[in-house]
């Protein structure tokens, strides 16, 4: 909506709901204000109201709580006024209550923060005053990407935008999504938030790699879904927004134990165009690391054997000659000679023989057949895969049926070549996306809270630190933001939560929330969401349509 | 914001100019009211009553009847309840030659609350003003001229003798203290107010739509109202009442007589007045639940100018319905919670909250400061 529309939306005045409330124990302040509702009137937490201000300005406020009194002292004293408890029937006179509001400033239309005087009648703020109140009205148009729909108790429904610039940078960048699974609706969203980006910018420009974890959720995102309800339709509609499913999307699916015999890769659902992607030593042992991310390695010899490895795989010096497939590595010279571990560099053999066992389990005995002998014509190396993305393009790689161990492979291997395409020297000059976004759900796998790193967790950091100014833009979530690295978070300049745990909420992760939102997002429903973003004072709550693509089930 | 009370600043010069001033120490200082000023009031208004033997109601008999609750959600009754209020402060004493008078101010109101078919209460009429209080006999002619030139008519601020006789004030026992008499003064002032705006009620009320009256109605010019009861919170406890004729007379005080009424029960109407009063008692709560046997009981007086017997329906009737007016109560906020009507509380809050803070008052009155002087002594 641009500035006329909202201006003309401005007309008509919404009719007051109660009035500020200020008292010698609860004053109001610059920071928040209260007030009571006239009998009748429904406010919910996270509507937006305006209160009338000095020099006929408004103070728009955020509703963070309400409770109800009376003026009975104690319970006691309502207990004795219902006839020492007779239940009996209705009291004559009913006793004299009040709901009040309590509200957070987020704005004034004219910069005044005093406190909201005692008596000023407060409204619901309408579609312009909700922009106001969130600082959306000085966004600049063609930054403003729909990020959801501000639903309030009155009806009025305003677009929540955000602004481009602090999603894809470079003033700041990433999307952060949390929640408890089911209820959050977390891929549901980013799915979303992802198509809004692309309709709202240059999408030729843009580049989309989504990672799929779960069934065969984003296994058809280029075909449209059917039957989509009517108020979806409008929400789409509300929000300026085609519900359309995903174009040009490339399916990357995972080889399988049952791939060499069927011809069919591992995954819930296979799309007609696909490739395959596999892993054989030639094209892992430069991310060893990568497989190695969940073993303990307190004393560094992990990290010694595969820099032995990677380097004499590198040179291809006498020593590694003949080491050119996983068996090779595992069974044969210089890690093994006749049937026993051997010493390598200055590792003890010993220590070579537990390396051996953990890369045994991780690619040969519970490997989901991602690893492979050797790459054939109709396995693809994914790294060189990722390296051909193109703007306007969408990129699904499966990981649903991989082991942890291979997904964070996997995962790893695609942002170190995304990395390494914008940040090494000379990337400026091929002919790259400007912007590359990665959507990848369970990111507490990858990154989580612990003091000690790991080569994946590096790997994050590196995207989330310094993504932002290369244009690589995480889009992550997980359920507990409390079990992901807080760096990560940190550095996502929108945080989107869903229905949670108080358990969670009360873990310092969320801080940065009010103590009244917090209790709040424990009775989110399904599909509600809550947005906090840079240029928003607090966070909103939102509702968001349902994908436009077809999904499983 | 500016000084709610500036209207006062003209009197308080005057006086400032033309006598000496002892200011109260410190500022403004509020006088309290005696807790049982109702019940010294109903003392004076009964004092030829104290011998009662007269069974005004027909045809009941009975010493008690029972009254069980008439809920609003089955009859509507009370509609109307009308309370005053009153707050007085002590400025100074006044000093001219060998004269002297308390200088008061007194913030009086009184309110109305309507009752909603509901049970949701909304705020009906009210008024409020502020009496600056003297002694004129205290004072020269030139000064109380000049004072009284200070307040402009139909102001919120009036200038009230103290010592003025109303001819309808009823003589209480205050004694020769200026500033309790200055208290007495405005408190009847405050009823003059409860008056007016129980007569404006009484003349739009719709039939069978009652008013309630904090306290008696036994004024003059309540007795003339319909569709109005007085219900007094405290009473005094003088009368001896003698039941029957002849050797089988009872005679009772007013403990016995209420020892044995019984929760939702009242007793039989009597004649106060010659007969313009009816009035009986009603238990609102059982004795039990109460600290004290008398506690829990209300003494309602009906205005009958004709002096003709009431009839026993009607006072069944009006104390069925107090008795349903026990729910809910001011329990925590007021200790007569058990006698005090929950909606007479909001006509009563109504009026305090209309009123200038103890803080406000002390901060809003300052004496003069005369060029060259301040308050002399």
């Amino acid at each position: 909506m641009n500035d006329s529309q909202t201006a003309a939306v401005k007309t008509v005045e919404q009719p007051p709901i109660g009035r500020a409330s200020a008292t010698d124990r609860d004053p109001n302040t610059s920071e928040d204000f209260s007030f009571w509702l006239a009998p009748g009137i429904i406010v919910n937490p996270f509507d937006i109201v305006e209160a009338e201000q000095y020099e006929d300005s408004h103070t728009y406020g955020l509703v963070l709580g309400l409770e109800h009194t009376t003026d009975a002292p104690s319970h006691l004293s309502n207990f004795i006024s219902n006839d020492f408890g007779a239940l009996v029937g209705e009291p004559n006179t009913l006793r004299q209550g009040t709901t009040v509001a309590r509200a957070s400033v987020l704005s004034n239309d004219a910069d005044i923060y005093m406190p909201v005087p005692n008596e000023r009648p407060v409204r619901f703020a309408d579609e312009a005053g909700i922009h106001r109140a969130l600082g959306i009205d000085e966004m600049r148009e063609d930054r403003r990407v729909p990020a959801g729909l501000i639903e309030m108790s009155n009806g009025t429904r305003a677009v929540a935008y955000i602004d481009l610039a602090y999603v894809l940078g470079p003033e700041a960048a990433h999307v952060n999504i949390s929640g408890i699974s089911g209820l959050a609706t977390k891929t549901s969203y980013a799915m979303f938030l992802i198509q809004s980006i692309l309709q709202s910018s240059d999408a030729s420009h843009i580049a989309v790699i989504i990672l799929n974890v779960k069934h065969g959720d984003l296994l058809m995102i280029d075909r449209p879904v059917e039957g989509l309800l009517p108020e979806q339709h409008d929400l789409w509609d509300k929000l300026g927004l085609e519900p359309k499913p995903f174009e040009n999307a490339h399916y990357l699916l995972p080889h399988g134990k049952d791939t060499l015999s069927t011809g069919m890769p591992n995954s819930f659902i296979v799309p007609d165009f696909r490739q395959v992607y596999a892993y054989a030593l030639d094209n892992t042992y430069d991310k060893l690391d990568l497989l190695f991310s969940q073993v303990a390695d307190p004393s560094g010899t992990v990290e010694s054997m595969v820099g032995e490895i990677t380097v004499g795989l590198e040179q291809r010096t006498k020593d590694w000659a003949n080491v050119t497939d996983w068996d090779a590595l595992l069974n044969s010279e210089p890690l093994v000679k006749d049937g026993r571990s051997q010493r390598v560099g200055d590792i003890h053999a010993s220590s070579v023989g537990k390396f051996r066992r953990h890369l045994r389990r991780i690619v040969r005995t519970r490997q989901s057949g991602l690893f492979v002998h050797q790459l054939s014509r109709n396995t693809v190396n994914l790294s060189q895969e990722i390296a051909k993305i193109q703007g306007g393009h969408t990129y699904v790689v499966d990981i649903a049926k991989l082991t942890d161990e291979e997904q964070t492979l996997v995962f790893g291997d695609i942002l170190r070549t995304v990395y390494a395409l914008y940040a090494e020297e000379g990337s400026e000059e091929n002919e790259l996306p400007k912007k590359v976004i990665i959507f990848v759900d369970e990111l507490n796998k990858y990154a989580p809270v612990r003091e000690q790193g790991s080569s994946i967790l590096e790997q994050v950091l590196d995207i989330a630190e310094r993504g932002r100014s290369l244009g690589v833009i995480l889009i992550s979530a997980q359920q507990f933001m409390s079990a992901v690295h807080g760096r990560v978070t940190g550095n996502a300049a929108t945080l989107v939560v869903g229905r949670s745990g108080s358990a969670e909420l009360s873990a310092p992760a969320y801080r940065f929330l009010d103590t009244d939102v917090r209790a709040n997002l424990t009775r989110l429903s399904k599909g509600e969401l809550l947005l906090s973003h840079s240029i928003y004072r607090q966070p909103v709550k939102i509702i968001f349509p349902k994908p436009a693509f077809k999904q499983q089930g | 914001m500016p000084n709610p009370l500036s209207g006062l600043k003209p009197a308080l010069e005057v006086l400032a100019q033309n006598v000496d001033i002892l200011p109260a120490t410190g500022q403004a200082v509020e006088d309290l009211l005696r807790p049982d000023q109702e019940e010294v009031e109903d003392t004076v208004l009964t004092k030829d009553d104290t011998r009662v033997d007269t069974l005004i109601e027909r045809p009941n008999r009975e010493l008690y009847v029972p009254t069980p609750s008439l809920p609003r959600t089955e009859q509507h009754v009370f509609r109307y309840f009308l309370d005053g209020s009153q707050r007085s402060y002590f400025l100074g004493t006044a000093v001219e030659r060998e004269r002297s008078s308390p200088i008061q101010l007194a913030q009086i109101g009184a309110a109305a609350v309507v009752r909603q078919n509901d049970g949701q209460v909304r705020k009906g009429l009210s008024d409020h003003r502020y009496l600056l209080l003297a002694a004129r006999d205290q004072f020269s002619d030139q000064v109380w001229q000049a004072l009284e030139g200070a307040f402009q008519a139909g102001e919120r601020f009036r200038l009230e003798n103290i010592a003025a006789e109303d001819e309808d004030q009823p003589e209480l026992p205050t004694g020769s203290d200026l500033r309790s008499q200055a208290v007495t003064k405005a408190g009847w002032r405050m009823h003059e107010m409860e008056v007016e705006l129980a007569q404006r009620i009484a003349s739009e009320a719709d039939e069978g739509d009652w008013l309630v009256i904090d306290g008696s109605v036994r004024y003059k010019a309540l007795i003339r109202l319909k569709q109005t009861v007085g219900v007094a919170k405290s009473f005094s406890k003088a009368p001896r009442f003698q039941i029957g004729r002849g050797p089988r007379v009872q005679s009772l005080n007013i403990m016995q007589l209420l020892a044995a009424l019984e929760a939702g029960h009242r007793t039989c109407a009597f004649s106060a007045q010659s007969g313009q009063v009816a009035f009986w008692y009603v238990r609102l709560r059982e004795q039990g639940m109460v600290d004290y046997p008398l506690m829990g009981v209300i003494k309602v007086t009906l205005p009958n100018p004709s002096g003709e017997p009431v009839s026993s329906d009607l006072v069944d009737h009006l104390s069925r319905a107090l008795v349903a007016e026990r729910h809910v109560t001011p329990h925590g906020r007021d200790t007569r919670w058990h006698v005090h009507l929950y909606p007479i509380y909001l006509a009563e809050q109504v009026i305090k909250n209309g009123f200038l803070s103890q803080e406000v008052i002390r901060n809003a009155i300052h004496w003069p400061t005369i060029a060259g002087m301040t308050m002399r002594r």
